[in-house]
Parts: structure tokens; C-alpha cells; sequence
């Protein structure tokens, strides 16, 4: 059987995936259903290549990152045992991968947002090709629950408004305080006006 | 090449319309024919019933309550959808300049004078298109405060350039207002 390989590239990456029709599912010519092989090359890094489970960990990890991104979130995915992780430093997005051999280091790439959208943009277009027939798990894209998007938030920016307003508001008591109380019906006040010498007497009863 | 929409629709929000049109807005801003080439994107992904000409489009638009001459009533569902799968398309098209524009291996300078070109042409449009007396306008006018804004209007372009962004757009564009 021919191994089938198939290229994604994008301006600074290109992901290669090689593999078989798988037979028994009726797949016949150039369709991918058996992952034998994998290779991602980024421009100034180290040559990536992996299994199927790398693959799909990468695919976990960078999917729902770039989804997260948009709304500007830069939490990390995946987990530190996992293959692959992601995560926002100092304005770049560090890729972490895990190798599967005992004693290997893990790898880490520092993408900035070109090698990012690359990389999204080629892993896009594995998961739309109707030539690889292989399940992806990765969360689908959803709206983020408000409590996720007020996080990204400062404390300062989200807590302001409320602190200025109960400033505002105890300082309004305040002067609240200090201000005379109008006469109470029934009691004597004298009022002064202009004039010299006149004074008017208001008596209620 | 982006496909037409096959979903049926969402109900955008405010902030979601005016995020789908200011993101055109930079599509525009980055292409100096953009609005022809819009059009023509629209037309080579079957849209051209939703989209016979500029002013459809131009009127679809104006439900960005952002805009200087705004409709108040809601976008239709299926015109958002349309206009999602257009700006897929128009960062698809126009995802080498967004590359550019990210990308820091590019010369510092080159860079620099890229994004000046770019808030120059998108502050144009923005002066030309939207009401001037809405503070959310001037925030992206002042050049004090809006590089941030558009180094996040392009990255978004570039995570949701193809037809892999549309469901990526859609689900950002539907995010609760904080």
C-alpha cells in the first residue's frame, strides 16, 4: 500500500501528515484514515514531528488558545503532563511540547502572533480536509461565560466605577451632615435682611 | 477559498455588530479597493442576492449603532452570517499584510511605518463613516490609546482568516458584554 502525504502550508509553517487509507472503513486512494506520521516545521525552530496522540494534543491545546485569544484571554491549555501546551508570555505565545521518551526535556518555542495565526491556519485546514478522515477532539467554538471575560479585566479597571461611586456617595453624606437643618414649624426665627436697623420677627403658632 | 454560510443565522449583540464592522473597517483600511473588493468577495461566495451591490451591503452595515447614519432595527441573523464568512474571506485574501504587519521578524522600521499607514487609512474611515460624537469613536481615534485596538483588530483578521475562523469569528463575535 502507498503511503499517502498530504502539506498544509502557510507563510512560515508547514505541517506534513503522511498515512494510509484505512481499508476497512472503505477508504480508498489519497484519504488519510491511518496517521503513521507527522511533521510541523516553523521558520527558526527545531523541526516537530510526533504520533497521532502528539498531533491530536496539539490540536487540543492551540485550537481553543486561538479561540481564547480572540477575546483577548491568554490562559494556558493543556495540561503540564500533556504533549503539547500553550500559553500567553510577555505578549508571545509559548508553546510547550513534551516529548513521549523518558529523560527528553520539554521543548519550548516562543510564536509571536504571525507564527500563531500560521500555525492556526494550517492545523484549519488538516481538520477541513475532507481527505483526513480522523476524529479531532478538541472543545468546539462557544461564546466565553461572562465571568471568563471580566477576569481578563484589572482589578482597578473593574472595581473604579463601584469605588468612585460609594466615594461619591459618602462624600455626598457628608456634606449632607454638615448642612443647617431647616426650623422646625411652631419655633421663634429671627430673619436679618438688608437694611439697617430693621429686623423682622417671624413668630408661628 | 471561504464557503457560504451554511448555518442559518445568530442574533448579534451590539458590541458584536459593531466588532464585525469595525473588523471590515480594517479589511478596508488594509485594502486601498477595499470596497470593490469586498463586494467582489461577497459575489464569489454566492452572496450575491444578500449582496447585490455596495449600498445592500452598506446598508447592513449601519446597524453598527457606532456609525454616523445607524438603523436601529436588529441585524437579520442570516445577513450576519453572511457578513462573518465576508470577513473570513477579505482576511483570507488579505492575510499576507496581516502576516506582515504581526510578524517581528519584519524590519522594526518597516513594520512601524506599515501600522502607521494603517492607522492613518483606518482613521480616515473611521472620521469619514462613523458618528464622531460617540466616546467609544474618539477612543479609536485618539492616537494616545488606540494602538492596542488595532493590533487586536488585526490579530483577530489573522486568527480568523479561511473557512476554519468562521465558527472561531461567530463564537467571539457572540461573547457577553462584559
Amino acid at each position: 500500500m502507498l503511503k499517502t502525504v498530504h502539506r498544509y502550508e502557510q507563510t512560515a509553517a508547514r505541517l506534513v501528515v503522511e498515512g494510509y487509507p484505512d481499508l476497512s472503513d472503505g477508504q480508498e486512494g489519497d484519504t488519510i484514515g491511518i496517521l503513521s506520521a507527522w511533521r510541523l516545521q516553523l521558520v527558526g525552530a527545531p523541526e516537530l514531528e510526533g504520533t497521532r496522540d502528539h498531533l491530536e494534543a496539539m490540536m487540543a491545546a492551540v485550537m481553543p488558545y486561538a479561540r481564547h485569544q480572540l477575546s483577548g484571554i491568554g490562559a494556558r491549555f493543556g495540561t503540564n503532563q500533556s504533549f503539547v501546551g500553550i500559553e500567553a508570555v510577555g505578549g508571545k505565545h509559548q508553546l510547550q511540547l513534551r516529548s513521549s521518551r523518558e529523560g527528553v526535556k520539554p521543548l519550548q518555542l516562543l510564536l509571536d502572533d504571525a507564527d500563531l495565526a500560521d500555525l492556526v491556519r494550517c492545523l484549519d485546514r488538516l481538520r477541513l480536509d475532507e481527505k483526513v478522515k480522523l476524529q479531532w477532539t478538541y472543545p468546539e467554538d462557544r461564546p466565553l461565560a461572562r465571568k471568563e471575560l471580566v477576569e481578563r479585566i484589572p482589578l482597578l479597571r473593574r472595581l473604579g466605577p463601584a469605588a468612585l461611586g460609594g466615594l461619591l456617595l459618602s462624600f455626598s453624606a457628608a456634606m449632607a451632615l454638615l448642612l443647617p437643618l431647616p426650623p422646625r414649624p411652631g419655633t421663634a426665627t429671627s430673619v436679618d435682611v438688608n437694611e439697617p436697623g430693621s429686623r423682622i420677627i417671624n413668630e408661628t403658632k | 477559498m471561504t464557503e457560504a454560510p451554511s448555518q442559518s443565522g445568530v442574533r448579534l449583540s451590539r458590541r458584536g455588530i459593531e466588532q464585525l464592522d469595525l473588523l471590515l473597517l480594517t479589511a478596508e483600511a488594509l485594502d486601498l479597493n477595499g470596497g470593490e473588493a469586498m463586494l467582489w468577495t461577497s459575489h464569489q461566495l454566492g452572496l450575491q442576492d444578500r449582496f447585490p451591490n455596495r449600498v445592500e451591503l452598506w446598508k447592513r452595515r449601519c446597524h453598527n449603532p457606532l456609525r454616523r447614519i445607524t438603523r436601529r432595527d436588529p441585524l437579520d441573523p442570516a445577513d450576519a452570517e453572511s457578513l462573518i464568512a465576508l470577513v473570513c474571506a477579505m482576511a483570507d485574501r488579505l492575510y499576507p499584510m496581516l502576516h506582515q504587519l504581526l510578524s517581528t521578524r519584519e524590519p522594526e522600521q518597516l513594520t512601524q511605518q506599515r501600522w502607521e499607514l494603517l492607522r492613518e487609512r483606518l482613521g480616515d474611515l473611521i472620521e469619514e463613516r462613523m458618528n464622531l460624537r460617540r466616546s467609544a469613536v474618539l477612543h479609536l481615534l485618539d492616537p494616545a490609546t488606540n494602538a492596542p485596538t488595532h493590533h487586536r483588530l488585526v490579530s483577530t483578521l489573522a486568527l480568523v482568516a479561511g473557512p476554519g475562523g468562521i465558527n472561531r469569528l461567530r463564537a467571539f463575535l457572540l461573547d457577553p458584554t462584559p
